[in-house]
């Protein structure tokens, strides 16, 4: 396959979600990013050419950050002519995997581990570099893992599955989520400390009671708490107490 | 507190588009992340540090949030532009807990918002069923960009609707300034809930429990060091 068409089909993998739904998730997004992978195909086999890119905007799910493997890995096999019936299932047969180990290494790990150490940073002090270090961290790490994911994908094609298994995304996926433990651990306290800093003593005791509060109904209130829900029953009913008052 | 003026309501109203398309659509890269967001929107209200703290305060909202496949979750980038937007100019924490209200109502409708966006795709496919079935290139183009103008609309919609909010916020106060501070401390003590909550959720009873308690001990060692 082309350099240009990588580069393109590379390009397209950040809008991998862009026409994101419930029949296909992200599937019409797969199919406009296999389009230059496949273009190739277009002036060698018409036909193959036209079920390909029908196969390529089939329903898809997956982490989108390893979307580049399947997306790969599909184009390899549609440009070796494997029979389109075993391109589907192989299609089908990587939903499930890259969509828990990419979930867990970034959504579960990547993200909140460095979210909370940006949030520790500007809480000691660091300011708004604390952000920009949080940015450029995780588009390095998002971009680099997008880019060997396309060109495995592309270089094992229907043995692309055999290849995530004996490659670094397990392990790490399984040493991240220890790390995001930890980080987000240390930046409770401080940003505790850092968000109620000159506060009056007794809403600091308020905070702490609704904070305490807050995780006990999150460990034993059922499905129907949430975060936000709690925070807006709090609030509404503080204004509207506070309303009451004045 | 000065007003906001009109070239800093298009400036946040922009970025408020970009932020929401972020979340899901393009590129994902990650400056959607409340404190991401907060601090740039502070950077266009000339207020770093207010951007900066309701940045922090929100992110620790999103912390609990895994925003996975077809999960109904909050949508806290406009949220959080929107409330910024809000407490820009005002001595902390005066505006903030108020601000952090607006955020939750904004980020609820921005998580059902994302839901009808997702239907209105799913509509858009059926309308083009036919040249997909045909390996229609520019009907696969057509669905893919208009997946992305609708979310941009969605973003601009949510991000105008809550720039309204803050304008009325910061023109009619809803509380005594004595009760501000009391609002403050509860929208910081259900963020600490948020995500301290989710983080023992998350954590199960593994290695990563033990970490996250770890870290709990080594934050607060920090904080009580540094006074």
């Amino acid at each position: 396959m082309s350099a240009p068409g990588r580069v393109h089909a590379f390009l397209r993998l950040f809008a991998i979600q862009g026409d994101w739904n419930y029949e296909r998730m992200l599937g019409i997004g797969m199919g406009y990013a296999a389009e230059p992978l496949l273009d190739e195909l277009r002036a060698r086999d018409p036909v193959r050419h036209a079920a390909a890119v029908v196969r390529s905007a089939e329903f898809f799910n997956c982490n989108p950050n390893l979307a580049g493997l399947a997306l790969g890995a599909l184009a390899r096999a549609e440009r070796d002519g494997a029979p389109g019936e075993q391109v589907s299932r192989l299609r089908a047969a990587l939903c499930g995997p890259l969509g828990a180990i990419g979930d867990r290494l970034f959504w579960a790990g990547v993200v909140p581990a460095l979210s909370a150490l940006a949030i520790a940073a500007v809480a000691l002090g660091a300011g708004a570099w604390a952000v920009a270090g949080f940015l450029l961290v995780y588009n390095a790490l998002r971009i680099g893992t997008s880019w060997w994911s396309l060109r495995t994908g592309l270089h094992e094609g229907l043995q692309v599955g055999g290849a995530v298994g004996r490659s670094w995304l397990p392990r790490a996926a399984e040493r991240v989520g220890p790390v995001a433990g930890f980080a987000v651990g240390l930046a409770v306290p401080l940003a505790g400390r850092w968000l109620l800093r000159g506060l009056a003593p007794s809403a600091m005791v308020l905070a702490v009671f609704l904070a305490a509060g807050g995780v006990a109904l999150s460990r034993w209130g059922g499905t129907h708490y949430s975060a936000v829900r709690y925070a807006l029953v709090v609030l509404i009913l503080l204004v509207a107490g506070g309303m009451v008052m004045l | 507190m000065s007003p906001l003026d009109a070239g800093t309501l298009l400036l946040l109203l922009g970025w408020g588009t970009l932020v929401a398309l972020d979340l899901v659509s393009v590129p994902q890269a990650m400056y959607a992340r409340p404190v991401a967001a907060g601090t740039v929107a502070g950077l266009i209200c000339g207020d770093l540090m207010t951007g900066l703290q309701l940045g922090v305060l929100l992110e620790l909202f999103a912390l609990d949030v895994l925003p996975v496949g077809a999960a109904r979750y909050p949508d806290h980038g406009p949220a959080t532009v929107a409330a910024v937007a809000a407490a820009a100019g005002a001595p902390w924490p005066e505006r903030m807990g108020s601000a952090v209200l607006l955020a939750m109502l904004l980020a609820v409708l921005g998580g059902w918002s994302l839901q009808r966006l997702r239907h209105l795709n799913a509509q858009a496919l059926h309308g083009r069923a036919a040249a997909l079935a045909a390996g229609s290139l520019p009907g696969l183009r057509a669905l893919q960009w208009g997946g992305l103008g609708r979310d941009a609309i969605r973003g601009l919609l949510l991000t105008a609707l809550g720039l309204a909010g803050a304008l009325l916020l910061r023109a009619f106060p809803p509380l005594a300034l004595r009760l501000q501070g009391l609002l403050a401390a509860a929208a910081i003590g259900c963020g600490l809930a948020a995500v301290a909550g989710g983080a023992a959720r998350s954590a199960g009873r593994g290695p990563r429990l033990r970490w996250l308690i770890a870290g709990l001990a080594a934050g607060l060692l920090i904080a009580l060091s540094v006074g």
